[in-house]
């Protein structure tokens, strides 16, 4: 039996040290999307209006495409005025992402979230799936 | 890392020798006394100080300010300077939020005449000042103008949109323009990140503090920037907002995949680098330039805002002139000559700070040095210095740019909650706009460095000297 998808926030001086779980690698992401939603909006799923929306991207590795789907998403936030808290991946390599992602509209953002980085950034392989851990410029 | 590395080289300076890891090109130095050094063993800042060492071209030495702590590439704190023309440039030894910095606005009233006032200060200018996702009174612009913005700054500001007076500009760290500046290098993502954003605080630890002058150290230099006991002030913290977080996305994503090309090795892949010669170090220089002066604009369009909401509740006329005293960045790459050396000096959460005969500070501050301010957490004390001679040897021309986090944001709330904290500032007469108790606790004063600590560091070091402290009255937080 897989254990279900999970984060958690750890303590770093200055930002945000988020660490992910999951079965598999298209679930890392889609908790991904679920712990940039909770850390930037309190009660997000409570939020009614929503919009549906399709993101493609390609990196050069997983890491790499790990950072890009968080970047996509936070400037989406910014620019659409959304928190995009719920993601279904459809389509998922080292190198390329499709998804699809549902945004809601908060009244005002608890974080707000600048930037995910590379720094000390690891995609890991494990009995029951994949973790990840990387920090978040808030 | 274990402190017993480090080797006390003077009273708060101590160094770790470039044979502590093969990949170290030069030797780090930090600023501290031994409680800050103990702060430093608790986090991982001193590692990522090491890993800067070993940018190619680095010379003399990777500084830690002492208010350093752990951030992502460099760390918080953190000064290198890259020999030119080869020597790289790194989108992570500047960090996402391009030019954060502070601006001191200094008012032609005492405190005591107007403290009746307060409230309705404080609670106009939250009304005025956008925060957090608020947009409110910010500047329309349209894309020819946000050009505009980003390739001369607040000269555009003040010249053509006419927000603000001519003085300002002499008073702002490099006129609030830099002529390298190329909007062309911005993305359209970048741009549209920061359409709507000019004239925003920002959240985070952003911050607007009405403040009193508490105390003078230096009445000669006070009295040359306009600062006297007693006097109001006002503290803007802000940088670049969303435009500048994209730059900074941007280049890390295209000089992380240039790497190999340049043959370059770096041990965090945040530390992302080009050449400042090659056509990818002068494309992020440009970028970053026109960031740069997005948010000196945008400093000066919230003073613009402050200065408004002063008339309308203080009158007009001299009763609510605020002058402008200085505006600095904390978050930025200059190319500065020192000696025969040119060098591309990478400040990360550190400021300028020039001594009184360098010819690059304003005219009216020759023979005092360029203010500097190291603002304290909320509730507690700020400082106005100013930079010495001997710290271009020292340090790079550098000084600290706050009191720096000692704790992490979760770590601060389990000591403190908010709504005692806000019960606590109150009782000490300090009035406090911020929406929730949660976001409050995270910038309490205990999640910082003692900034009376860190500032005795600085003036030990003989990096900068003391000239006012200011104490907050009224605080809107981002």
């Amino acid at each position: 039996m897989t254990s279900p998808s999970r984060h958690w926030f750890d303590e770093h001086t200055g930002e945000v040290q988020l660490h992910l779980v999951a079965p598999t690698l298209a679930q890392l992401f889609e908790e991904a999307a679920k712990a940039l939603g909770e850390l930037m909006v309190e009660r997000l799923a409570e939020r009614t209006n929503t919009s549906v929306e399709l993101v493609k991207l390609s990196a050069p590795d997983r890491e790499a495409l790990l950072v890009e789907w968080l970047n996509e998403l936070i400037f989406r936030s910014e620019t659409e005025h959304n928190v995009y808290g719920e993601a279904k991946v459809h389509r998922l390599s080292d190198t390329e992402l499709e998804a699809e992602i549902r945004g809601r509209t908060p009244e005002r953002l608890r974080t707000a979230v600048k930037a995910a980085t590379y720094h000390r950034l690891k995609i890991a392989s494990q009995e029951n799936g994949y973790s990840a851990t990387l920090i978040l410029d808030v | 890392m274990a402190i017993p590395e480090l080797k006390q080289v003077s009273e708060v300076v101590y160094e770790l020798g470039r044979e502590f890891r093969p990949d170290m090109h030069v030797p780090l130095r930090v600023f501290a006394d031994a409680h800050l050094l103990a702060q430093l063993e608790r986090d991982h800042s001193l590692e990522q100080l090491v890993n800067v060492c070993a940018l190619p071209g680095i010379t003399r030495q990777a500084l830690g300010m002492p208010d350093m702590h752990e951030g992502y590439g460099f760390p918080v704190g953190g000064v290198a300077g890259t020999l030119l023309p080869d020597g790289v440039i790194s989108p992570g030894g500047i960090g996402f939020d391009i030019n954060c910095g502070v601006r001191l606005l200094a008012s032609s009233l005492r405190f005591p005449d107007v403290e009746a006032e307060l409230p309705s200060l404080v609670h106009e200018l939250s009304r005025n000042i956008p925060t957090g996702y608020g947009r409110h009174g910010r500047l329309s612009l349209s894309p020819d103008e946000l050009d505009r913005v980003l390739n001369e700054g607040c000269k555009y500001i003040v010249r053509e949109k006419k927000l603000g007076v001519e003085e300002d500009l002499e008073r702002i760290e490099s006129l609030g323009s830099l002529t390298d500046a190329d909007a062309s290098k911005v993305s359209e993502r970048a741009k549209q990140r920061g359409q709507d954003q000019l004239g925003t605080l920002g959240g985070g630890n952003h911050f607007m503090e009405v403040q009193r002058v508490d105390t003078v150290f230096d009445e000669l230099a006070a009295n040359r920037l306009g600062l006297a006991p007693d006097q109001l002030t006002v503290l803007i913290h802000s940088g670049s907002r969303g435009l500048g977080h994209q730059v900074c996305t941007d280049y890390v994503r295209v000089m992380d995949q240039a790497l190999t090309g340049y043959k370059i090795s770096i041990p965090d892949r945040q530390l992302a680098c080009a050449p400042f010669s090659s056509r990818h170090g002068r494309d992020y220089f440009g970028a970053m330039c026109a960031a740069a002066n997005f948010a000196w604009a945008n400093r000066q369009v919230l003073a613009h805002r402050v200065r408004e909401t002063f008339g309308r509740v203080l009158g007009g006329g001299a009763n609510s002139r605020l002058s402008l005293v200085y505006d600095v960045a904390h978050n930025i790459a200059k190319i500065e000559q020192f000696g025969s050396q040119r060098l591309c000096v990478h400040r990360k959460g550190a400021t300028r700070a020039l001594g009184p005969s360098s010819p690059d500070i304003p005219a009216v501050y020759r023979g005092i040095g360029q203010p500097v301010f190291i603002p304290g957490s909320m509730g507690t004390a700020s400082f106005v210095l100013v930079g010495t001679n001997a710290a271009r040897d020292l340090s790079l021309n550098s000084a600290c740019h706050g009191a720096g986090r000692a704790l992490s944001r979760t770590a601060a709330k389990r000591e403190v909650t908010g709504h005692v904290l806000r019960k606590e500032l109150e009782s000490r007469g300090i009035i406090v706009r911020c929406v929730s108790n949660a976001e409050l606790a995270e910038e309490a004063p205990i999640a910082y460095k003692d900034v009376e600590r860190v500032v005795d560091v600085v003036t030990r070091a003989g990096i900068a000297r003391k000239v006012a402290r200011l104490v907050p009255r009224g605080v809107l937080k981002g």
